[in-house]
């Protein structure tokens, strides 16, 4: 009897112990993260002078600007950082509960995904519709762009000269065998600009440009955009195909080497003569179920206005989409340059296609 | 009749405890019972094009990993480990603890340090070219290739095999080493014809952990371009949007990891008979003189230097470029986010562990031990498979919860669960079961089961035989099981990244974001802070060692 005793009460205790274990969870949410816990609660309460945000984008000057919006409207900014793929999965999951309002990453691939997905709502407001140009918008308004960089050449300034250079097609060509360098294939970058080309000049001849280039390289693709700059200077190779970002990027460094290699190379915007520079864009969607609309229509119109604008293109070289904003003084030194002007959709359609074709002609 | 003694048995071992870990070991493994539902669900025709074209190579890409990184960890750390406990050498006490140390840097991390370090623009070639106006042809130092991977993950994972295989000599081999001593054997001779074979089970298990380190690894393989069945994952995951895919291979991975778990259960079938309670006495060493005693200490410095000291100085040197930039109030919340997350969910899977390593001690049936196994196979899945279990997992409750949710004011059809910090912790939980449960585990194997009997028939009950006997015995492996995981979960990268909630940023997830925006010089001061942490995690781990063997 006694016994049987102890066994109830010892079962209750255990009983305890994992409530106030799943409590101490849950308690420690609160007390660790205190953000957090409103976040999930507030959306549904009441109107909420929130605005919640998946993304993508991994900028310092994002942070910045947030905290700039909150000081002017008083509205909180809540963010999860991620990687695209992963954010879009999450947003698929949580369906129609998801407390995101909006979607922000770089490619318009991307972008397009997160659309095709239905994800994304029309965004309608006609401040953003004055901020930025059309063609820097979805064409069914589920996406507006943020800021756009080019996919350019670089090429050693004591080698080549920079009346060798023309097109990406002739990239391909035997006159630039093992003296090219880009990073490696499965990297986006390289899919949207194979993407595009895909799009302007056919599969066929988009499938030899991609058999040329892999027949160019210097050495297997290596590293991200800046190691490509760096082994032009070491002398690995002659040319490289880098986005304009990383270039600026590197004039700034804080390591003085990298500041030498980038006073080293030479920017080449291509096929100015013909379909015109390769240009993707990073951007914000409207996530369709978002709860704070309002709050992040605002966030937008804050987000494409001059100031905000200028202080990316500032910090990070890249272009503002914005015509009023201002520009770094290298961006300005670029000058303009034709872009292919493509729907920018095209990249995230033909994005399988062009992974595939990169597959069969063993660029890796 | 026969029914009901087959309930009668049943009810016997249905007690409280069993009871319970099965429900914890319920909630462990519904995400990976999710991942693993990918081996039955029907393929789509990615699938058929991973199999096709990818998966032939991933698979040779990952057994490369696996075979070379684990002979290299496995050979640095046994010798290593042999070195200090069997001869005495300049440094050598010194080199007992600090050749732990490396377990407090991220390979990933350590990878970006390695790449930047000897690139063109890195400390390497530009002092050469700068002040020996030495030009290094392109392509010497080729540190982003399947060789660099497995050149970071050994100096980086052999602190494992070194750790094991240390205690078990220190503790166990005297009696085998002396008498071969007497008998003749020297160096060589002793370390292959005594020191190996006797130490096998030690190897194993230290082989064990850095085989599934390297699966699991996404960070090192990604950055350097190398591609494996993890990488593989994520390629099908990110390029062909088909997470379906993903978890098909996840699946299939599993099934490898508990096919190795087998495969070792079935390699240590006999050591049982190797541990004893008693106390061996501990070896003497033989001193080393001369070239001898130098070459020990200049391959222990070697090693040392290449595994702590150079990255943490390059990390250093980095952090002071960008100081000021770096050093904002937020890097504190970011420790202190790192630091509760770890706390938290160390706690959870140490409650866990002892439960469930209680349930398969008592009731020692295969179903048990397969059960348990499935509860620790976490720790060899890409943490963001596990991550899509959880979170698929998470928002079916929140859907089910839903009434609950409206009555309590949280709002129906509200995300709770899966916007809470709940569903990280549940993440770590699944993800770092393992090391908890193995360090219980072993700290069980070393009580011998006639001391619980014992205590029973003289009439404690389960629970008092639990709180009087076996807690006492087990503090040390409690408490060396808690750091283990602490240290692991601090590092943790993809878990931390994708189930996250709003604003909760922490070390790791900081120094990954700057990291991959090949902003490496940024990435220094957080990953220096997340070292920190670990290293003092370390060191902690030391000191228990060293009072335990006192």
């Amino acid at each position: 009897m006694k016994k049987r005793n102890f066994k109830k009460s010892v079962m209750l205790l255990t009983i305890v112990m994992i409530m106030t274990l799943l409590a101490g969870c849950v308690g420690g949410n609160k007390s660790t993260a205190p953000d957090a816990g409103q976040a999930a609660k507030e959306p549904a309460t009441k109107a909420s002078n929130e605005v919640n945000i998946y993304t993508a984008r991994h900028y310092d000057v994002d942070a910045e600007l947030y905290a700039k919006f909150t000081e002017q409207t008083g509205i909180k900014v809540n963010v999860i950082e991620g990687k695209a793929p992963e954010l879009i999965e999450r947003l698929k999951r949580e369906g129609a509960s998801t407390p995101a309002d909006l979607f922000i990453t770089v490619d318009g691939g991307i972008l397009n995904t997160a659309k095709t997905a239905d994800l994304l709502q029309p965004i309608q407001s006609a401040a953003i519709d004055a901020q930025v140009p059309a063609d820097m918008r979805d064409k069914d308004s589920h996406w507006v762009g943020l800021s756009t960089r080019a996919r350019v050449i670089v090429y050693a300034k004591d080698r080549v000269n920079p009346s060798q250079l023309s097109t990406y097609e002739d990239l391909a060509t035997d006159k630039w065998k093992g003296k090219l360098l880009v990073r490696s294939s499965t990297n986006l970058y390289n899919q949207s600009l194979l993407a595009s080309l895909i799009s302007l000049n056919g599969e066929a001849e988009a499938e030899k440009w991609a058999a040329g280039i892999a027949a160019n390289l210097a050495r297997d693709p290596e590293g991200g955009d800046r190691d490509q700059a760096k082994a032009v200077v070491a002398g690995t190779g002659d040319v490289a195909i880098m986005n304009t970002y990383y270039v600026g990027r590197m004039t700034v460094s804080d390591d003085p080497e990298e500041v030498k290699v980038a006073e080293k190379i030479g920017v080449f915007f291509p096929n100015q003569q013909t379909t015109g520079t390769h240009l993707n864009i990073s951007g914000a969607g409207l996530v369709k179920h978002s709860k704070n609309k309002e709050n992040a229509l605002k966030l937008i119109e804050f987000l494409t206005a001059k100031e905000a604008q200028t202080a990316v293109s500032k910090a990070n070289f890249e272009f503002p989409v914005n015509k009023e904003a201002e520009m770094p003084e290298l961006l300005k030194s670029w000058g303009t340059f034709k872009h292919q002007g493509l729907d920018f959709a095209v990249y995230g359609e033909l994005n399988p296609k062009a992974a595939e074709i990169a597959n069969k002609v063993g660029w890796k | 009749m026969n029914k009901r003694r087959l309930f009668i048995n049943l009810k016997k071992r249905m007690n409280v405890w069993t009871i319970v870990s099965l429900t914890g070991a319920a909630v462990i493994l519904l995400p990976i019972l999710y991942v693993l539902s990918g081996l039955i669900r029907p393929a789509n025709d990615n699938w058929e094009t991973v199999k096709q074209f990818l998966l032939t190579d991933y698979v040779i890409g990952s057994l490369k990993l696996v075979l070379f990184t684990g002979f290299f960890a496995t050979s640095i750390g046994v010798v290593l480990a042999w070195l200090v406990v069997g001869y005495t050498f300049p440094l050598r006490k010194w080199f007992t603890w600090a050749l732990m140390l490396p377990l407090a840097v991220p390979p990933y991390i350590a990878a970006y340090t390695y790449a930047t370090m000897t690139s063109y623009t890195g400390f390497i070639q530009a002092t050469l070219r700068n002040q020996f106006d030495i030009h290094i042809s392109p392509g010497t130092i080729e540190i982003m290739s399947t060789r660099g991977a497995v050149f970071i993950l050994t100096l980086f994972l052999f602190p494992y095999v070194f750790m094991i295989a240390k205690m078990f000599l220190e503790r166990q081999s005297a009696v085998y080493i002396e008498n071969a001593r007497l008998l003749g054997h020297k160096r060589l001779s002793l370390f292959f014809n005594v020191v190996l074979p006797i130490s096998r089970p030690a190897i194993i298990a230290g082989l064990m952990l850095v085989v599934f380190e390297v699966l699991s690894d996404y960070g090192v393989a990604n950055y350097f371009g190398v591609q494996t069945l993890s990488t593989a994952i994520f390629q099908t995951w990110f390029s062909m949007y088909d997470v379906d895919s993903a978890m098909k291979l996840a699946a299939w991975l599993m099934v490898v990891i508990i096919g190795i778990f087998v495969l070792e259960r079935y390699l240590r079938r006999n050591q049982q008979y190797n541990t004893s309670m008693k106390q061996n006495k501990p070896l003497a060493p033989k001193p080393l003189k001369g070239a001898a005693a130098f070459g020990a200490t200049a391959f222990c410095m070697v090693v040392f230097l290449l595994s702590f000291v150079i990255p943490v100085v390059q990390l250093i040197v980095w952090a002071t470029w960008t100081y000021e930039k770096m050093w904002t109030a937020d890097l504190i919340e970011l420790t202190l986010n790192s630091l509760s997350g770890a706390a938290i969910a160390t706690f959870v899977i140490l409650i866990f562990a002892l439960l469930s390593t209680r349930t398969v001690r008592t009731m020692s049936s295969w179903p048990a031990y397969l059960l348990t196994k499935l509860m620790t196979v976490g720790y060899a899945v890409p943490g963001a498979i596990i991550a899509i279990g959880v979170l698929a997992v998470c928002i079916q409750f929140d859907k089910w919860l839903s009434p609950i949710y409206a009555s309590v004011g949280i709002g129906e059809g509200m995300l709770w669960l899966s916007t809470s910090l709940f569903m990280l912790l549940a993440g770590y939980v699944i993800r770092f079961m393992a090391t908890g449960y193995n360090a219980i585990e072993t700290g069980y194997d070393k009580i011998p089961r006639t001391y619980s009997e014992a205590a029973r028939t003289l009439g404690h009950g389960s629970a008092s035989t639990f709180f009087k006997i076996e807690l006492p015995l087990l503090r040390g492996s409690i408490v060396t099981g808690f750091i283990l995981t602490f240290v692991e979960i601090v590092k943790e990268l993809p878990i931390t990244m994708l189930l996250r909630p709003f604003n909760f940023d922490t070390l790791a997830a900081r120094t990954y974001q700057f990291a991959i925006d090949e902003r490496i010089y940024e990435a220094a001061l957080p990953s220096l802070l997340l070292i920190g942490i670990s290293f003092i995690s370390v060191l902690c781990i030391l000191k228990i060692e060293k009072e335990k063997t006192r």
